[in-house]
C-alpha cells in the first residue's frame, strides 16, 4: 500500500492518541512543583506528602530544595526558583512591607508553641537576670522576635542584653562552648540545646505577648505560592493542597507513623521526632477557610505592627491583601 | 601629535560618567522596569543613608568594620613583613616554611569562621582573627616576592664594598623591596575588607557586613546597596591615604 501524506498524518495522529490513552493518568497530568524546604517542622507536611506518595497520587511531582533560612527561601520564590514554600511569617511580612506582590499565602500548616524558646545556663531563672548577658539568636527569625519581646516585656532596655546574631545550626556549639549565656532556637536546635547539661528552658512561644491575646506565635508558618505559578496551574495548586492536608492529617492522627520517615529529614531520634510532631497542632483543610479569614489574620496584622515597633520592618503591610483562599 | 587632556577635563569626564550612570539607574527604576526589591533607585539608597545618619547608626557601622579591618590588617602585616623579609633572603627558611604557606594561602577567610569561633568565642578578637587569617598568607607572599626581586647585582656590589649582613639588609634590600611591599599591602588592605564581611556574618551586632546581611534578611535592598557602596567608598578612601603615605615614605621613588 502506498502511503499518501494524508494517510501518514492520520496514522501518526491515531497512534499518538492510542499511546496517550494508554498512559497512566498520573504520568499524563504530573505537574512539577519546586518546593522550598528545610528540617523545620513547618515543612513536615510537604515532606511527608512526598515520601508517602500523596503528591504522586495527586499528579504532582515535587522537587524538594533545601534552604537554611526563610529569607533565602523567599528570595528563591521572588526569583522564580521555587513555586511553593513554607516560610516563617517574618520573612513574608518583610516582603509584604516592601510591596512584593509575587506571592500569596494559601494555607496555615500548624500552630506550634513548645518547640521554640529561650534557653539559659548558669542558673538564670528570670528574663531580668539576663541583664549584661550574651543571648545568641538567628536574626530576623521568629526566635529573634520572641527574644526581643521577652526582653521588652521584662522591662529591660535593648542595650542591657547583648543579643548576637548566630546562625541556627551554630547555636548548640556556641551554647556548649559557653560563648553565649542564652540561646533562642527552634527545633531541631531547640531539642539539642535543651538536652545540654545545666541548660533550662526559660520561656517558649506561649509566653509571647501575641500568643496570649491572639494565639499567634512569634513566627507562625505560612504556606505560600508564587502567584505566576498559581495563575498558570490553579488545579495543580488545589491538588497539591489536598495531598498536603492528607499529610497534616497523618501528623495529627498517626504521629507514630509520621515520625519514622521524618527522622530522615531531621536526623532527630525517634523519641525527639515524635515529641516534635506532637508539639504542634496540625490544621486540617476544613479549618483553613476560617483561619485565613478570621482572627488569626488579625493576629498576623498585629505581629506586623510589633515588628515595626521593634524596628525590624519600616511599615506594617495590610496582611489580608496577600491571603488567597481560592485554593482551599 | 594631539594635546594631552588637562587634569580638570579628565575630572569632569569622570564626574559626568558618575552622574549619567546614576541618572540612568534612577530612570530605569522610576520607569518600573526593575522592581525596587531587586534593585532600589539611588534616591532610595540616599534617603536610607540620610535616615541612618539621623539615627546615628551609619557611622557606627562604618567605624566598627574599619576598626576590625585595621586591627586585623596591621596585625597581619606586623608579622608578615619581617617574616617575609627573612623568608625572602634565606633559602633554608623558605624551604622550611613554603609547605605551610602553600597550605595556608588558598584558604578563604570564610573557612576560618568555625575554628575562630572555637578559639576566640563570640568576641571582637574572633573578628580580628578572621581578617588576620584571610590577609596574612597573601601579605607574606607579597613580601617574599618583593624581597626576592631586589637586584642581586646591588646586593653583591654592597657586599664587595664591605657591607655586613645587617648593612645589606638596611641599605639595599629594605629600600629596594619597600615599594613593592607597599603596593602589595594596598592590595591586601582591599582584601581585608572582603574578610571583614565574612567576619561579620556570624555573631555581629554592627559593621557593614552585618548591615548587608541584616538588610538581606528583611529584603531591605537599599540597605544592602548602601552597605556595598560604603565598602567601596571606604576602600577608596583608605587607598588614597595609602598613596599619600607611599609618596611620603618612598621619597626616592619619586
Amino acid at each position: 500500500m502506498a502511503f499518501s501524506r494524508r494517510v501518514f498524518l492520520h496514522t501518526v495522529a491515531a497512534g499518538s492518541a492510542v499511546a496517550v490513552a494508554g498512559m497512566p493518568l498520573t504520568a499524563l497530568a504530573a505537574t512539577q512543583v519546586k518546593y522550598g524546604g528545610s528540617a523545620w517542622l513547618g515543612h513536615y507536611p510537604a515532606y511527608l506528602a512526598m515520601t508517602e506518595g500523596f503528591l504522586k497520587e495527586a499528579g504532582i511531582e515535587q522537587d524538594w530544595q533545601s534552604f537554611g533560612t526563610s529569607s533565602s527561601r523567599m528570595s528563591a520564590v521572588m526569583s522564580g526558583g521555587v513555586d511553593i514554600a513554607c516560610t516563617g511569617i517574618v520573612s513574608a511580612l518583610a516582603l509584604m512591607a516592601r510591596g512584593a506582590k509575587q506571592f500569596s499565602v494559601i494555607a496555615i500548616p500548624e500552630n506550634f508553641g513548645r518547640v521554640e524558646g529561650l534557653m539559659v545556663r548558669g542558673g538564670v531563672k528570670s528574663i531580668q537576670e539576663l541583664k549584661g548577658k550574651k543571648v545568641g539568636v538567628t536574626f530576623a527569625s521568629s526566635a529573634h522576635l520572641l527574644v526581643l519581646d521577652l526582653i521588652a516585656k521584662a522591662g529591660l532596655k535593648p542595650d542591657e542584653v547583648t543579643v548576637l546574631n548566630v546562625p541556627a545550626p551554630e547555636l548548640p556549639a556556641a551554647m556548649q562552648a559557653g560563648q553565649i549565656d542564652a540561646a533562642g532556637a527552634w527545633t531541631p536546635q531547640f531539642d539539642a540545646i535543651r538536652k545540654q547539661p545545666g541548660v533550662t528552658v526559660l520561656a517558649d512561644d506561649t509566653q509571647f505577648s501575641l500568643y496570649q491575646s491572639n494565639k499567634v506565635t512569634p513566627g507562625p508558618d505560612v504556606l505560600v505560592v508564587r502567584r505566576a505559578f498559581a495563575e498558570k496551574n490553579p488545579e495543580a495548586v488545589k491538588a497539591y493542597l489536598s495531598a498536603y492536608f492528607k499529610a497534616t492529617a497523618l501528623l495529627r492522627d498517626k504521629p507514630e507513623q509520621a515520625a519514622g520517615p521524618l527522622s530522615k529529614l531531621t536526623n532527630l531520634s525517634t523519641e525527639d521526632q515524635l515529641a516534635a510532631v506532637k508539639g504542634a497542632d496540625w490544621y486540617s483543610q476544613a479549618q483553613q477557610a476560617e483561619l485565613l479569614k478570621g482572627p488569626y489574620i488579625e493576629g498576623l496584622q498585629k505581629l506586623a505592627e510589633l515588628l515595626v515597633s521593634h524596628k525590624q520592618i519600616d511599615k506594617a503591610p495590610t496582611v489580608k491583601e496577600w491571603i488567597d483562599t481560592s485554593f482551599v | 601629535m594631539s594635546k594631552q587632556p588637562s587634569r580638570s577635563a579628565l575630572l569632569s569626564t569622570s564626574a559626568a560618567s558618575i552622574i549619567v550612570f546614576l541618572a540612568v539607574w534612577e530612570l530605569i527604576c522610576r520607569a518600573g522596569w526593575i522592581d525596587p526589591i531587586f534593585l532600589p533607585p539611588p534616591s532610595a539608597v540616599f534617603a536610607k543613608a540620610m535616615g541612618m545618619v539621623g539615627e546615628g547608626t551609619l557611622i557606627g557601622n562604618v567605624l566598627a568594620s574599619g576598626r576590625r579591618v585595621m586591627i586585623g590588617f596591621l596585625a597581619a602585616t606586623a608579622v608578615a613583613i619581617p617574616l617575609g623579609i627573612i623568608l625572602g633572603t634565606s633559602t633554608y627558611a623558605r624551604a622550611a616554611f613554603d609547605p605551610i604557606l602553600s597550605f595556608l594561602r588558598p584558604l578563604p577567610s570564610m573557612s576560618w569562621i568555625p575554628l575562630s569561633l572555637l578559639w576566640f568565642g563570640i568576641t571582637e578578637t574572633q573578628k580580628y582573627s578572621i581578617v588576620f587569617m584571610g590577609t596574612f598568607a597573601p601579605a607574606l607572599v607579597y613580601v617574599i616576592e618583593a624581597t626576592r626581586n631586589v637586584d642581586p647585582l646591588l646586593i653583591r656590589a654592597a657586599q664587595n664594598l664591605g657591607a655586613n649582613r645587617w648593612q645589606v639588609m638596611k641599605e639595599v634590600i629594605l629600600p629596594g623591596s619597600l615599594p613593592q611591599i607597599l603596593s602589595g599591602m594596598k592590595v591586601i588592605l582591599g582584601l581585608a575588607w572582603t574578610c571583614v564581611i565574612s567576619a561579620e556574618l556570624v555573631a555581629a551586632r554592627e559593621g557593614l557586613g552585618f548591615l548587608i546581611m541584616n538588610g538581606k534578611e528583611f529584603f531591605q535592598t537599599e540597605v544592602v546597596v548602601l552597605g556595598m557602596l560604603l565598602i567601596s567608598i571606604t576602600v577608596l578612601v583608605t587607598d588614597f591615604v595609602f598613596r599619600v603615605l607611599e609618596n611620603r615614605v618612598l621619597r626616592w621613588q619619586r
